[in-house]
């Protein structure tokens, strides 16, 4: 008992260290961070959450892209017009310069994050992670690099587009993104859940699927990987039987430089190579959205 | 306590009105016309299940209802018991809870044990009644069982039982096809699955039972390779910690217990359209017009989501954000087929522009409540009736009535072309309205309730739970008609008692369902 508490306290003493510390140059330890490999998806948890994409504010997590207070539309006026009642008049909070456009969803101790921010500079990307402690070690990892790159002489300082968030996207996934926001999703190394009963709690199903083509815009890609061969199969079955994704042929994936940090820098794919583990990846493209014809025979006025 | 009529369903000039598990058929006048009873012996229960033994030990609350129609249907699923249950059940298994701290972690885990593999016997209970536009044919849920049943109208309030189907998971609400051939039914796993209104139990049966034994995820769309036998998916390289290793080991070892699976599916034709990783609370199928159809669906996580109809309902329209609480009714008034009124845990009620995903209104419900009742401070809404009584010029405005849960009231909204709602009128009721629905022919209200029996001392619950209110030109208002036309006529003698005999807690386990959907923050932080 006594060892356990030890462990607590130092953990609880080295994150307020950290946070009071805004200069701090050196990055935090993972040990003080770790947590219990799986979360339920579907029990309530205590997550924060915008009602809709238009009520998240965006300006902590990505200080250098909020649309400067002079610049924001002047709509509040004719806003606070309208009557006391209405959602219409609720005060939006301020928007960035740029939509987020790339989601890694359970982004673990954010590897890919951190390896993706210099790819793709002038995109945001964004973290999203179910565990409290992960997160928290990613916020503060990404804190870190932002100030030892502060003094960067690039018109987008280092790291600063990219953050992290604690999330549960099976559920929320609409509530943080709008239809056709985003260019890329990553699915890197998800909780397999092997029993079957637990299937329905995989990051990727038929239903689910259908979401992640809602939020990604035609031509956007899902990149998936894992080192589990059932779970590869799984993944693969449902994206190519969703009618709104195709798979990216293998020299597509492999031109692709996305795919190779995924191999290489995500947490999990170190750990793969560690134990020298094989590693699946598959790629789905967001197809163009189908016409919706109105093919459902003789139909009468509903109700 | 007896049950009240809990479900209304008008069809032309008939009126449905599900009390119990029982369906009765009344004239718009409330004459008696015929009833559909729910089996008392299912037998041959076409999904296997119900026919597992009852001989559960039913739980000490169940047990304490003397005997009814609750001891002969099927044995209900295992649910979690509640805290004073789990207790009692401790005292009788374990020794009394003034043990030592050593020994109380054993006793808890005792105790979660017990909870979950209690069976308590449970009433079916419809849940809700839906009917094809065409009025021939007339859909119910019972809950406690999971089924779907469908009868065929001969139009006079004649029903005949045509199929039951028991979904593998409890359907929360059910919508039907514009074309009146599919149902859409969500269910409490956040699931829609389309089934076809039409099915014989026939071609069920030249089924092989075998396909029972396959997998239990073995939905159509669900899973694309259907695994005949288990087959480990972990292997050597992917798990590292020696305890899992361990656990892989054995697993290989136990193969041969492989394949019994506990859920069994449903065999009969049946197609998973859409999902929310949340509990649906209602489906709606809404049209702006022409040919195509949308679904509409709604959980207990706050989300609307509008999806494409039937053959492409795996592409999601929009959604409607804005709720900060579950959403629990959804109503698109015929009059105005663009609008989509929803309300659920929050204070307002909110009016969308569905299409679009786009809010139009919202009003406060809950400050009408407070006039009526102040020490209330959170309302669950369990109906919007959105209907426009015919009038000699054509057309007139659009009520909107909405219900919420123990509040003995309606209240009365006008909907404005501009899609906002303006209050008009509170109805205070004798009691708790359960459901409300427009008798088109008459211009009048019907309303099922929960009579207060014990405070006024007038009749039977059954026979003082349907209310009719028509509108008052005089007072401009709507009023509860208390003559002898708005009373039930011609039920039989059984049927007129409270035969039904049920604890007052059963009743109001039963009949108060939705508050329940509220989020506690209970939990602790991890």
């Amino acid at each position: 008992m006594t060892a356990l508490k030890n462990k607590r306290q130092k953990r609880e003493e080295y994150r307020a260290a950290i946070q009071q510390d805004d200069g701090a140059t050196e990055l935090p330890r993972k040990k003080f961070y770790r947590q219990r490999a799986h979360a339920n998806p579907f029990s309530d948890h205590q997550l924060i959450y915008p009602p809709s994409p238009d009520h998240m504010d965006w300006s902590s997590l990505y200080p250098d892209y909020v649309v400067p207070e002079e610049d924001a539309p002047a709509e509040d006026q004719d806003a606070s017009a309208k009557e006391d009642e209405t959602y219409l008049a609720d005060k939006l909070p301020r928007r960035l310069t740029q939509d987020i456009e790339v989601a890694d969803i359970g982004c673990g101790f954010g590897g890919l994050l951190i390896a993706l921010a210099p790819v793709m500079p002038q995109t945001l990307i964004l973290g999203l992670e179910i565990r409290v402690s992960v997160t928290q070690y990613v916020q503060d990892r990404i804190k870190v690099l932002r100030q030892q790159n502060a003094a960067s002489p690039l018109p987008q300082k280092p790291y600063s587009n990219i953050a992290c968030l604690r999330a549960n996207t099976m559920k929320f996934l609409p509530n943080f993104f709008s239809k056709a926001q985003l260019s890329k999703i990553f699915i890197c190394f998800p909780d397999p859940h092997f029993k079957v009963r637990k299937h329905k709690q995989r990051i990727v199903s038929a239903t689910l699927n259908s979401e992640y083509a809602y939020v990604l815009r035609p031509g956007g890609v899902v990149y998936t990987i894992t080192d589990v061969p059932d779970l590869h199969e799984w993944m693969v079955g449902h994206f190519e039987k969703h009618l709104s994704f195709e798979r990216l042929t293998t020299e597509e994936e492999d031109s692709d430089p996305c795919v190779a940090i995924m191999r290489t820098e995500t947490e999990e794919g170190k750990k793969v190579e560690r134990h020298s583990g094989a590693k699946y990846v598959a790629c789905f493209r967001r197809k163009q959205e189908l016409p919706y014809e109105g093919d459902v025979g003789d139909v009468k006025m509903l109700q | 306590m007896a049950l009240p009529y809990s479900v209304l369903k008008v069809c032309g000039d008939i009126v449905f009105a599900a009390r119990g598990g029982d369906i009765y058929s009344f004239t718009t006048g409330l004459e008696y016309i015929s009833a559909w009873r729910y089996p008392a012996k299912q037998a041959n229960a076409p999904s296997g299940p119900s026919s597992e033994p009852a001989a559960a030990s039913p739980a000490p609350a169940a047990a304490a209802a003397p005997a009814s129609p609750a001891s002969e249907c099927p044995p209900a699923k295992r649910r979690r018991v509640e805290p004073e249950d789990e207790s009692a059940s401790a005292a009788q298994t374990a020794e009394p809870e003034t043990t030592e701290a050593k020994n109380k972690k054993p006793q808890q885990q005792q105790k979660k044990k017990t909870g979950h593999q209690k069976h308590s016997v449970e009433l079916p209970i419809i849940q809700g009644l839906y009917t094809t536009t065409d009025d021939r044919y007339v859909v119910a849920i019972t809950g406690s069982d999971k089924t779907i049943w469908v009868f065929e109208h001969d139009g006079a309030g004649n029903l005949k039982q045509l199929s039951q189907r028991m979904m593998s998971k409890r359907p929360c609400s059910l919508a039907i096809t514009p074309d009146n051939k599919t149902i859409l039914s969500a269910d409490k796993f956040g699931d829609v699955f389309a089934l076809p209104l039409i099915y014989s139990e026939q071609q069920q049966q030249q089924q092989p039972k075998e396909t029972e034994a396959s997998s239990a995820a073995s939905t159509p769309v669900s899973t694309p390779s259907t695994p005949q036998s288990f087959k480990p998916q972990a292997n050597e390289l992917t798990i590292h910690t020696k305890r899992n290793l361990k656990a892989l080991a054995n697993q290989k070892l136990g193969l041969k217990h492989a394949g019994s699976a506990k859920t069994v599916d449903p065999v009969f034709e049946h197609t998973l359209l859409l999902g929310h990783v949340s509990m649906l609370t209602a489906i709606a199928v809404a049209s702006k017009g022409d040919a195509r159809y949308y679904i509409i669906t709604a959980d207990r996580d706050e989300h609307i989501r509008v999806s494409r109809g039937m053959p492409q309902a795996h592409v999601i329209e929009g959604f409607c954000l804005g709720h900060d609480e579950f959403v629990s009714r959804l109503c698109i008034p015929a009059s105005r087929p663009e609008v989509l009124i929803s309300g659920g845990g929050d204070d307002e009620l909110f009016v969308w522009d569905w299409a679009a995903g786009k809010l139009l209104a919202k009003t406060n419900l809950l400050s009408h409540v407070q006039k009526l009742l102040p020490a209330i401070n959170k309302i669950a809404v369990i109906r919007i009736l959105a209907c426009r009584p015919r009038q000699e010029d054509g057309n007139g405005p659009t009520w909107v009535f909405a219900v919420c849960e123990r509040i003995p009231a309606l209240f009365a909204y006008g909907l404005l072309q501009d899609g906002t709602l303006q209050h008009c009128q509170t109805i205070p009721t004798p009691g708790n309205p359960l459901d409300v629905e427009f008798l088109e022919s008459t211009s009048q209200l019907l309303l099922a309730m929960d009579p207060d029996v014990a405070s006024s001392g007038e009749g039977s619950v059954a026979s003082s739970s349907l209310r009719v209110l028509s509108w008052e030109p005089a007072t401009a208002g709507w009023q509860l008609v208390d003559n002898e036309s708005s009373r039930i006529k011609g039920l039989p003698a059984a049927d007129d008692g409270d035969a039904v005999v049920l604890s007052a807690e059963d009743v109001q386990r039963a009949l108060y369902t939705t508050e329940s959907l509220r989020k506690t923050n209970s939990e602790p932080a991890e």
